[in-house]
């Protein structure tokens, strides 16, 4: 089990990971169930060792750009575990570097925690099935949602990028399709392995390697 | 209050009535049937549990824990009375496979699921209930396909009034008499209809009134976005029955406890509130005379003598992972099968009753879905999904008319809970944007989105997710069917598993085809970028995937099962064609009746379960008849009432 402080570092650190203010990660009743969940599944050791390099990587106002591959993979699985309250099926290639015992694949760490994923909140809804907002909600106009200057300025993370390996700002209308999931092959798809609507022509990222697939996907004939 | 007791307690007693299966149809017929006082035993194949509030909420806690939240994710597995699940299908290089309790071999994937459990599908339904239209009943003369009904809209009417009282409906009926499918012109729903999402009204202001052309019909459709009737509880109408109002039933196993749906956005699998009505509901008011039995499979019914069946046999079990059963038998004046269409089948060909027609399990039917999906305009701000049920509103221009000579008719639901259906959405954008899970060889991507980047990349993307999900009319075709093989393939309690043979038809592609285009116009006309894919990646094909060719163009199309299964056990007047006579009574035995949605000679475009209430309705009349032939003096002279008794 995490102590205060170590649950109180942990979401110090996932601040800048998640966009969203200490405040709110407390506010989910479950950094402490998240911390024992990503030790458990990364190990200890190499848990500790990224917690490490992500927090000098914050200290230097850099991003996760800065992580080697594996730590970067953490850092995603993580970011998944608050967004949607189960741990990921991973990159295998950093479940192999880690050595996990475990199968790599995706389970919710708690019925409570599905209900306290921050995805919901990321646009403005709540957790299907749970948390309901009330008779005839459903026909109101969704409010505005914050960009991310005004996310920045909230969660006080003004400095630094956290985009990986995207040089310049997002364009919403113009979205290039590896960031977004494509059709599910099947039901029995986890979410985390639902492949992407399109594959990322990766620039030359420090640690990451080149692929060299073709860009497919995108609407038939 | 009703019996609950367990299969040795029901063993080798007699009764008026047997029904197997405690879902929507067995719980209609259980409850006018036990109110008539007759004595009558239910046998539920599956587990109770859900009928206490904490089992209810045990039911929720696993939909929470379920990584895919699919339609049978609140209900656990059994191994004793397996249930089919959406999960069961995949596909790899060399096409769709099928693993799980159906046995597939058929050129196209049956991908629909049921609920063997108390309550049924009826558990994990969203809710909908659209009438069928007049024409539904008469495709064969009206259109050159599909088969005819031995009943009409009209005499369907009374029934349909009295199941949306009893299941208990909201809707604007006002609405659906335009439509065509209501006839009395004094009809109101018990309760006002549910409000439409803000998505609907964001594509009735931008939809209402345009044309949409279908080049597969050769004709342009006005778009009229219309309300659903569903059974989920709304504000009550107080003019309704003649000013006598309706009073809402609340949530089961918590006295004092219910209330209008709050929008928990899951009506499928689970409503946490139970403002969606579930069969449980009729359960918890059963009269004294009705025994309802949880974990006893029904492995046979039995004959007696003429054409008569004297009762079932049964197995009950007490641990569903295991499949250490009993075996029992109960016997009765009639015995009902509401077990599902394709569970009805399997125990018609187990028992090797009611097939002289050699129909049974012929005529397998679903809803084949088409999903198509888009991004709306980012101009126009968020629109709200993963708000309200799952879905409130349609496009039901393409339901009826003559170019249901030219392609199957289709109706489009307006999706509420984004791309959900199609990619796992939300959680799978969260996995995308992140760039999560690697590369193709494996490797770990530096692309990918953090913090507030991410946070505001998954709000607008999420925010913007529009989805229509297609549900086309699949006429009867009796070489899609359900066999059975008891050599060779059994479930671990030892009865046969299903084995399906399922294809889609021209006239079926057509309209999938219809739809897919109808849906891309439509995402023109709202400014949408059309995010939906068919096609094979990395040479694997998506489950449902089939090409179709009109007017010389070629589509990758990939179809959904809508759980909608249909058709096995198909109503008719001709016993050498039909299983059942229109009062759903097999025609080889007099005391022998399949009731639900295996007796519909075909869907239209509608969610069936009104329709299959309004016949178990119906059939409970005449059962009711039946039980007091056989009991009355054989002096006594008989009247045959069409009354519906409410």
């Amino acid at each position: 089990m995490a102590t205060a402080n170590e649950i109180q570092e942990f979401v110090t650190l996932c601040v800048p990971l998640t966009g969203f203010a200490e405040y709110d990660l407390h506010g989910t009743g479950m950094a402490g169930l998240y911390l024992d969940t990503a030790r458990r599944q990364v190990g200890a050791l190499p848990f500790q060792a990224f917690l490490t390099a992500w927090k000098q990587a914050v200290a230097q106002h850099k991003g996760p750009g800065a992580l080697t591959p594996v730590n970067r993979e953490v850092a995603r699985a993580v970011t998944y575990l608050w967004y949607t309250g189960a741990w990921p099926r991973i990159a295998p290639a950093a479940h192999a570097e880690l050595r996990r015992q475990m199968a790599n694949t995706e389970f919710v760490a708690s019925p409570e925690a599905y209900a306290e994923g921050l995805v919901w909140r990321a646009f403005g809804a709540h957790p299907a099935g749970a948390k309901p907002p009330g008779f005839g909600t459903w026909s109101m106009k969704p409010a505005p949602l914050p960009g991310v200057e005004e996310i920045r300025s909230a969660i006080g993370v003004a400095e630094g990028t956290y985009r990986t390996a995207v040089s310049e700002e997002l364009s919403i209308a113009d979205l290039p399709p590896y960031l977004l999931p494509g059709r599910a092959p099947a039901r029995d798809c986890a979410p985390s392995a639902v492949p992407r609507a399109g594959d990322a022509q990766e620039p030359h990222t420090a640690g990451s390697q080149q692929n060299g697939d073709e860009q497919n996907g995108g609407t038939t004939a | 209050m009703t019996t609950t007791t367990d299969g040795h307690n029901a063993d080798r007693r007699r009764y008026d009535v047997i029904i197997v299966g405690a879902g929507w149809a067995g719980s209609l017929l259980a409850d006018r049937l036990g109110r008539q006082g007759w004595d009558v035993l239910m046998l539920e194949a599956g587990n109770g549990g859900t009928e206490t509030w904490p089992g209810y909420l045990d039911s929720l806690d696993t939909f929470y824990s379920a990584v895919a939240k699919v339609p049978n994710a609140a209900y656990r597995g059994n191994a004793a009375a397996p249930s089919p699940d959406v999960l069961d299908l995949g596909s790899d290089a060399n096409g769709w496979f099928g693993n799980g309790y159906f046995v597939q071999n058929g050129r196209l994937p049956y991908s629909t699921d049921y609920v063997r459990a108390r309550g049924g599908a009826g558990m994990h339904w969203l809710g909908a209930m659209p009438r069928m239209h007049p024409d539904d009943f008469r495709t064969r003369s009206q259109y050159g396909y599909g088969l005819d009904w031995p009943l009409t809209a009209p005499e369907l009417e009374p029934y349909w009034a009295l199941a949306e009282r009893l299941m208990g409906v909201a809707g604007d009926a006002e609405e659906q008499r335009g439509l065509g499918v209501i006839g009395d012109p004094y009809y109101r729903y018990p309760m006002h209809e549910i409000p439409p999402s803000y998505i609907d009204e964001y594509l009735r202001t931008r939809l209402d009134g345009r044309k949409i052309e279908d080049e597969v019909a050769g004709e342009e459709f006005p778009l009229h976005v219309t309300k659903l009737p569903q059974a989920r509880n709304s504000t009550p109408d107080r003019t309704y029955d003649h000013g006598e109002g309706y009073r809402p039933q609340g949530a089961v196993g918590l006295p004092n406890y219910g209330e209008r749906c709050v929008g928990n956005s899951s009506c499928v699998p689970i409503c946490p509130v139970q403002a969606k009505s579930s069969p449980l509901r009729l359960q918890a008011g059963l009269a004294d005379s009705v025994t309802l039995v949880t974990r006893c499979v029904v492995t046979r019914v039995l004959t007696g003598r003429d054409n008569y069946v004297r009762g079932v046999e049964y197995r009950a079990y007490g641990d569903p992972a295991t499949p250490v059963s009993e075996p029992y038998t109960a016997e009765a004046d009639m015995v009902v099968l509401a077990a599902h269409a394709i569970e009805n089948a399997k125990l018609l060909l187990a028992s090797g009753l009611a097939n002289r027609s050699d129909q049974v399990g012929r005529h397998l039917m679903d809803h084949p879905t088409v999903l198509a999906w888009a991004l709306s305009a980012a101009g126009d701000g968020p629109i709200g999904p993963f708000r309200g049920p799952g879905h409130t509103s349609g496009l039901e221009c393409f339901r009826f008319g003559d170019a249901r000579r030219k392609r199957a008719p289709f109706r489009i639901e307006i999706g509420n809970w984004g791309w959900g259906w199609a990619t796992g959405a939300p959680m799978s954008n969260v996995a995308a944007a992140l760039g999560l899970g690697g590369a193709k060889d494996g490797s770990v991507l530096g692309l990918g989105t953090f913090g507030p980047e991410l946070r505001a990349l998954v709000g607008s993307v999420v925010g913007r997710q529009l989805q229509l999900q297609i549900a086309v009319e699949q006429p009867a075709n009796p070489r899609n069917r359900v066999t059975i093989d008891p050599q060779r393939h059994r479930d671990a309690m030892g009865n046969p598993r299903p084995i399906l043979t399922y294809d889609l038809d021209d006239h079926t592609k057509d309209g999938a085809f219809a739809a897919r285009k109808v849906a891309q116009r439509i995402f023109a006309q709202l400014g949408a970028e059309d995010h939906s894919d068919y096609s094979a990646h990395d040479g694997v094909l998506p489950v449902g995937h089939f090409t179709h060719t009109v007017h010389g163009q070629t589509l990758d199309l990939v179809f959904h099962g809508a759980g909608h299964g249909a058709g096995t056990h198909v109503m008719g007047k001709d016993p050498t064609k039909s299983v059942v006579d229109p009062w759903q009574r097999t025609h080889d035995h007099p005391n022998l009746y399949a009731v639900g949605c295996g007796s519909m000679p075909s869907l239209g475009t509608s969610n069936p379960t009104v329709t299959m209430a309004a016949l178990a309705l119906r059939s409970a009349e005449q059962i009711h008849r039946d039980l007091v032939a056989l009991h009355r003096p054989v002096t006594a002279g008989t009247r045959q009432g069409e009354q519906v008794n409410r």
